[in-house]
């Protein structure tokens, strides 16, 4: 009752705002730990929405630590931000802080990572899509035969997390028959040269009779094509990966790897922009375009949220991620054959 | 000094003709009954997966495949024999991987081509001896902090595990450094990483005559201070022993025939007709188990026949006693650490030219494997006991555990179980032995 | 009996404290070739670390050392050894891993032209060496672990008489000894004696002192208590130095002595 009382308050002060001053809105965004290189480039895709649109861009670094983060939160508040976008360094640890910014009427995003409130908003990418897209790209290749699964971390969830989109495509396959899974292993500390180890062993297992491997992350993918490359069957048998590694896009124009699933930080960083602004002049959270009801996380609470689907990026699409400048066409076509790929001549 | 060398070999010949024929057969040869032991429970582990994995296990495709995952961890544990012995441990191995494979790779990959080119035949040199280099000054620096300034070699190395490791990082900003040099992808094995059956052979035979030459110097020597001289069969046994398992062993590393694809790609790019029958080249010895050996014999050379190797066990027994005299016992630690270090740069050459990539993760818990292997192969954390093949055998045995447990399709969380299970397991049966053998 | 002859060993004014206590304070002792010098006093009276200055296993805090009368600078065991001091410690300082060859030959090893270690030659060596002080000695193959008190005790005792030694330290020599083996090395202190060695000798068995010694050095308390020829007082009056550090007529006081 107080919170609905407090979420109207809220909108009222904003509607009162919002449209008068568009000029003076202020968002800030809490970081976690900004010293990692990938979020310059969320906060560039960011700070560009919001320049566009007129609005004040503040921000705070928490340095990885939790404590930091509530009175970053805090800061952010008195300095007259209408809208928050924070990456929670602890999901739980800065939900005092969260409530208090709503309790003020102030919208808060959790930028990917959830922060499970029922009236904050969620953005992030579609995580089970990427096991999805993963073996889906494989799945088109090959329909019917031996597929190796290579899985993270025994005791990442993101691994059974992948795992169980992978399931949504090939499932049907298993139980028909037509696909045999011949080796399936998890892979301590997502290290390349332990998956490389697991896949050697399973190709000795079935004597190199495999025909599609489905790793989780692109560094593994490395140590299933350097397995492959041992026994002369890199770029033969089809291998996924995600993260969108410059050496894993390096192997998608050599062939050696078939797709890599890539999550563009530019476009969380500009949906969420998009979101904070619209928030911040007023808009509801269920009013918010493309949004959508989520409530699989640990608690089951239901949120506004939207997720961005991952990008499958393959021979025929790698101008996508040069055109986005993630990396340069020289090390995407680094050792690739003249006319073998269409963006490297 | 007559008097004391016949009573010596009357003592022995008394030992060679009593008790049952083992007893009289060990006796003779001088071989060491705990080795025998860990060859017994390896030859056990290696038929019990042959068993259960419908007979994968003791093919020369799974053998020489064990050989080359087991050589990175195996370089590594010849120098913790050192590092335990002297009552020190080192847990940034596994980091000091990472970081000098992370430099290496980039090394290789971005900084010498701009200079030399792409391709350069010395790219692969200046990479591996800058490895070294690193791994050694790294290792020689965590030394001095530990031998000069007291710091527990624990807590310098507990350091060190988590410096190395972000330093890795800071590298690339954790990219994944790809590909590497075509020379140095060598250093990891493969079908052309590997010497081939005719080079195995010849290697084979200069392994014989190294023992045979071994021996025959030994006698040499005994009979020049008049000592006793083993019996004549004992020492043909010996040789013709060695003989037989480096005989074995290269024959299993020739039986591996290039896979199909590799034969393949290689007849078409030198314009050979394949037979249609296929065509069958021999792997041979691959090039990383090659390096092993040598590191084995030139490690062991160290600890046996040198001042340096004599003060590591002296310190290890008694630290005072060998400070009193009169060894420069911290020099001796701080090259203790080098070339720990050193062995760990060389193993992340390996790791790297394996994986064809310098990965951030390269490395991570490969400290504890390392650790392991010296002490299943009976490096004591008293200190002063450990022998250089025991721990290059335990990391075949680890490696073994861990390769069949894929076979059989054992999941990760239960191989670690298990190996963590057979490590103290093993420890318990070493301790037990040594309480009997006192 | 005032020796006009050099001293082979002249330790002045030594003084060493640990964390604030004083172990040695203003000691000063002497030796001339072939004779021995029977360092005696309570536990913690300040004799062994007096001793490990000279074998330089303790730094000194102030005093100075004089060999053969040249002032010496002895920083660690190997300064000592270079001045041909050898010790042989009370705890035997013996590597128990390696075997007696590997101990006696310490720091000192043989090897061969390609710098590798002669362990035959150095084996030979000791045998030799051993036949010599313990007749019965066969374990040449043994880590000293496996070795008994006595057999350990000769190990220790070869390492210090073999290398040539001009100047021995024991420190209590024959404690893990039988009657027989303190004999034994009664007698080669004898014969290290008739060598022209100097010896100092520290023990709890005031015989054994009063039979190898020719003067007898007191200490009590960190300090000296005085400096007695053997032959020239009773064994009373000595144990009057060690409890009470009463001296008696004739001897030379020190610093530690009781003033009335």
């Amino acid at each position: 009752m107080k919170k609905f009382a407090a979420v109207l308050l809220g909108a009222t002060a904003f509607m009162s705002v919002g449209a008068a001053y568009a000029a003076d809105l202020v968002v800030g965004v809490s970081w976690n730990n900004f010293q990692e290189e990938r979020w310059k480039t969320d906060e560039a895709a960011i700070k560009s929405v919001l320049d566009a649109a007129g609005v004040k861009y503040i921000s705070t670094d928490a340095q990885s630590s939790a404590t930091k983060q509530l009175t970053d939160i805090e800061n952010l508040i008195s300095q007259g931000a209408n809208a928050l976008i924070a990456l929670a360094q602890d999901t739980d640890a800065i939900q005092p802080a969260v409530q208090k910014a709503l309790d003020e009427g102030i919208p808060v995003i959790g930028y990917d990572r959830l922060i499970e409130n029922p009236n904050a908003f969620y953005i992030t990418f579609d995580n089970k899509g990427v096991g999805k897209l993963q073996a889906e790209a494989v799945y088109k290749l090959v329909p019917k035969g031996n597929y190796v699964v290579i899985k993270g971390n025994s005791a990442d969830p993101n691994a059974d997390f992948l795992r169980s989109g992978m399931e949504e495509v090939i499932g049907a396959a298993v139980t028909s028959g037509d696909i045999k899974i011949v080796g399936e292993s998890y892979t301590d500390n997502w290290d390349p040269a332990n998956a490389q180890k697991s896949m050697e062993q399973f190709l000795t297992k079935n004597n190199n009779d495999v025909q599609a491997v489905v790793s989780e992350n692109d560094g593994m993918a490395g140590g299933v094509v350097a397995a492959l490359t041992a026994q002369g069957l890199a770029g033969k048998v089809p291998v996924s990966g995600q993260d969108g590694d410059h050496a894993a896009l390096n192997r998608v124009a050599l062939g050696t790897q078939t797709v890599s699933v890539w999550k563009d930080a530019r476009e969380l960083g500009k949906a969420a922009a998009e979101v904070a602004v619209q928030l911040a002049k007023g808009t509801k959270l269920d009013a918010v375009a493309n949004s959508v009801v989520f409530d699989g996380g640990p608690k089951k609470v239901p949120m506004h949220s939207i997720f961005l689907a991952p990008i499958p990026i393959n021979k025929d699409n790698l101008n996508v991620v040069i055109d986005a400048g993630w990396i340069t066409k020289d090390e995407v076509c680094n050792g690739v054959k003249a006319g073998t790929v269409a963006v490297c001549g | 000094m007559a008097d004391q060398n016949t009573v010596a070999a009357v003592q022995r010949s008394q030992v060679a003709t009593s008790g049952n024929p083992l007893q009289r057969l060990l006796a003779a040869t001088e071989l060491d009954t705990r080795l025998i032991g860990m060859l017994a429970a390896l030859v056990l582990v290696w038929v019990g997966f042959h068993l259960l994995s419908g007979g994968l296990f003791l093919t020369p495709r799974n053998l020489w495949n064990l050989s080359v995952q087991s050589s990175e961890v195996a370089i590594m544990a010849t120098g913790m024999v050192l590092v335990i012995v002297t009552r020190n441990i080192d847990l940034s191995v596994g980091s000091i991987v990472g970081f000098v494979g992370m430099v290496m790779g980039v090394l290789q990959a971005e900084i010498l081509p701009l200079s030399l080119g792409f391709g350069h035949p010395m790219i692969w040199v200046i990479a591996l001896a800058s490895g070294i280099a690193l791994g050694a000054a790294i290792g020689a620096f965590q030394g001095a902090l530990i031998a000069f300034l007291e710091i527990p070699a624990f807590i310098v190395t507990l350091g060190g595990f988590l410096v190395w490791r972000g330093s890795a990082w800071w590298v690339a900003s954790g990219r994944t450094i790809a590909p590497m040099d075509q020379t140095y992808q060598l250093m990891g094995g493969g079908a052309l990483g590997s010497i081939g059956a005719t080079w195995s052979w010849i290697l084979c035979a200069l392994i014989c005559i190294g023992i045979a030459f071994a021996i025959l110097s030994g006698r040499r020597q005994r009979r020049r201070f008049n000592f006793p001289l083993r019996p004549v069969w004992a020492e043909v046994l010996l040789t013709g022993l060695g003989c037989a398992i480096a005989i074995a062993a290269v024959w299993v590393a020739n039986s591996y025939p290039w896979p199909k694809g590799v034969a393949q790609d290689w007849a078409e790019a030198h314009n050979m007709v394949v037979p249609p029958e296929g065509l069958f080249i021999s792997t041979g010895v691959a090039i990383p188990v090659l390096i092993a050996m040598g590191v084995g014999v030139l490690v062991t050379f160290l600890a046996n026949r040198t001042r340096f190797g004599r003060y590591v066990y002296a310190i290890g027994g008694n630290p005072e006693a060998a400070e009193l005299a009169g060894i420069r016992t911290r020099w001796v630690m701080v090259r203790v650490f080098m070339l720990m270090g050193a062995l760990a740069g060389l193993s992340a050459a390996i790791g790297t030219a394996r994986l064809n990539a310098a990965t951030n993760a390269l490395g991570t818990q490969q400290e504890l494997y390392v650790i392991a292997a010296a002490v299943i192969g009976g490096t004591s954390f008293a200190g002063g006991i450990g022998t250089i093949v025991g721990a290059m055998i335990g990391a075949v045995v680890m490696q073994s555990l861990q390769s069949g447990m894929v076979l059989i399709g054992i999941e990760s969380p239960m191989q670690s179980i298990v190996v963590g299970s057979v490590l103290v397991f093993a420890v318990w049966v070493d301790t037990l032995y040594r309480r009997r053998a006192k | 009996m005032l020796d006009t002859r050099t001293p082979l060993v002249e330790m002045k004014d030594i003084s060493v404290s640990f964390g604030g206590l004083h172990a040695v304070q203003d000691a000063s002792i002497d030796l001339y070739p072939g004779e021995v010098v029977g360092l005696v006093g309570h536990n913690g009276a300040g004799k062994s670390t007096l001793i490990k200055i000279l074998s330089g296993a303790y730094k000194r805090d102030a005093g100075a050392i004089f060999i053969n009368g040249e002032e010496a600078s002895i920083a660690n065991p190997r300064d000592a050894k270079l001045h041909g001091i050898e010790t042989i410690y009370q705890t035997l300082a013996l590597a128990d891993n390696v075997d007696a060859a590997a101990n006696l030959f310490l720091g000192r090893e043989r090897v061969t032209s390609i710098h590798t270690l002669d362990e035959l030659a150095m084996e030979a060596e000791a045998r030799k060496v051993m036949g010599r002080l313990n007749p019965n000695f066969r374990r040449f193959k043994e880590p000293v672990r496996a070795l008994s008190g006595g057999q350990r005790q000769s190990v220790a005792i070869a390492r210090a008489v073999h290398f040539n030694a001009r100047i021995l330290i024991m420190d209590e020599p024959t404690a893990a000894l039988g009657p027989q083996e303190t004999k034994q090395v009664g007698e080669l202190i004898k014969q290290l004696k008739a060598d022209g060695i100097g010896i100092f000798l520290i023990s709890h068995d005031l015989h054994d002192v009063f039979d190898l010694s020719d003067r007898i050095v007191v200490m009590k308390n960190a300090q000296v208590v005085g400096t007695v020829n053997t032959k020239d007082v009773t064994k009373d009056e000595v144990l009057g130095m060690i409890i009470l550090g009463k001296v008696p007529p004739g001897a030379i006081a020190g610093p530690g002595a009781m003033t009335d």
